[in-house]
């Protein structure tokens, strides 16, 4: 494995803070420990959902309501691109791409992964208990299993306990 | 939280002194089997995060951490019940101990060749053995050592024989305390899996 070679980690980010937990991780693993000499390339990939999946049951009024919820979804998207950047130059971390690309999450993030070949990708986790996977879906699920590279899964630790169990 | 893993046969050998409890540098815990993943997974995390665990030349501050983890499961693969009626076959005394002997060399051969793997990286590496449940046990040791990542490799099992065998990873990916890093065979080397998308949405 050539040591010069820069690899490349991608993130995927929803409007979540699980996600920005996430990035923060990643950035403090992969990145800041070589503010000098960057070891990794940074991708983030924001899927953006369509507008027909959050509605769901389509019903007499739905085609009203496209266009909103459209609107939503890009302000969405904008403001999680936006805050993405912030926490990256607030680490001074360069972000080498910065994408909102409309679809699936799990399938966009395989595919993303691959365009970029990416040598980790990394997600956070809602922290869905089993019950819950089952009915929505786990994206970090399906892409520990589908994404052909590494994957990090970050879940967001739960409020600490009272413990100081350091001996 | 030390006694407790004494009490179950915890064999810790570290290569070097133990690591004073640095800032910048992380701790990393690779969970080792036989198979040929897990070894590639430590291969990858060596090379991919031995600049972060990496002990520094210059300063004085000690290095990151890498703990390798190798997990004994205890269910009796030699005894088996016969019929459906109470009495179970019990083995002679002397199968327990050649079980356990050989449990024993290839568990050294585990870490021998881990340690290979790690020489020479710069990289302070210390090894535990537990005896349990592969699941639970690499949970409770990532909370007990307080470890920044958690590295895994993947046995690439398709979706029903992971419904029905039970993954070690997707069970950490839920559970563990810390991040979890699934380290995935390169693509050539890994079989045909026969998931299918399932549309559980």
């Amino acid at each position: 494995m050539a040591s010069g070679s820069e690899r490349v980690v991608v993130i995927g980010v929803d409007d979540s803070s699980h996600s920005y937990h996430a990035l923060e991780t990643a950035l403090d693993l992969f990145f800041t420990p070589f503010k000098s000499n960057p070891q990794f390339k940074l991708v983030v990939i924001h899927a953006r959902l369509t507008a027909t999946s959050v509605i769901g049951f389509a019903g007499p009024g739905t085609v009203d309501i496209i266009p909103l919820v459209e609107q939503d979804l890009d302000k969405t998207a904008e403001l999680v691109k936006k805050k993405c950047t912030e926490v990256c130059s607030a680490k001074s971390v360069e972000i080498t791409s910065l994408e909102a690309i409309e679809g699936d999450p799990r399938n966009i993030m395989v595919e993303a992964a691959e365009r970029h070949h990416a040598s980790v990708l990394v997600l956070g986790s809602h922290g869905y208990g089993a019950v819950k996977r089952v009915f929505l879906g786990s994206v970090s699920d399906y892409l520990a299993h589908h994404a052909h590279c590494s994957v990090m899964i970050v879940k967001k630790p739960k409020a600490k306990h009272a413990s100081n169990d350091k001996h | 939280m030390e006694t407790y893993v004494d009490a179950i046969g915890v064999d810790t050998e570290a290569t070097t002194t133990m690591a004073k409890q640095s800032k910048k540098k992380l701790k990393v815990m690779v969970a080792m089997d036989e198979s040929k993943n897990s070894f590639y997974a430590l291969e990858w995390a060596v090379e991919h995060l031995r600049d972060v665990i990496s002990a520094e030349p210059e300063t004085d501050q000690a290095g990151g951490l890498l703990t390798l983890v190798h997990v004994h499961p205890t269910y009796l693969q030699y005894i088996y019940p016969s019929g459906g009626t109470a009495s179970a076959v019990y083995a002679t005394d002397s199968v327990p101990e050649s079980m356990k002997k050989a449990r024993e060399e290839s568990t050294a051969k585990l870490f021998t060749r881990s340690l290979e793997i790690c020489r020479g990286k710069m990289v302070k590496t210390e090894t535990m053995i537990l005896e349990g449940d592969p699941k639970e046990m690499i949970c409770q040791a990532v909370e007990q050592t307080h470890v920044d990542l958690l590295v895994v490799g993947s046995r690439g099992l398709g979706m029903i024989k992971r419904a029905f065998l039970g993954s070690v990873s997707d069970y950490c990916a839920q559970h563990a305390k810390c991040p979890i890093l699934i380290v995935r065979p390169p693509r050539e080397t890994s079989t045909s899996s026969s998931t299918k998308e399932h549309k559980s949405n």
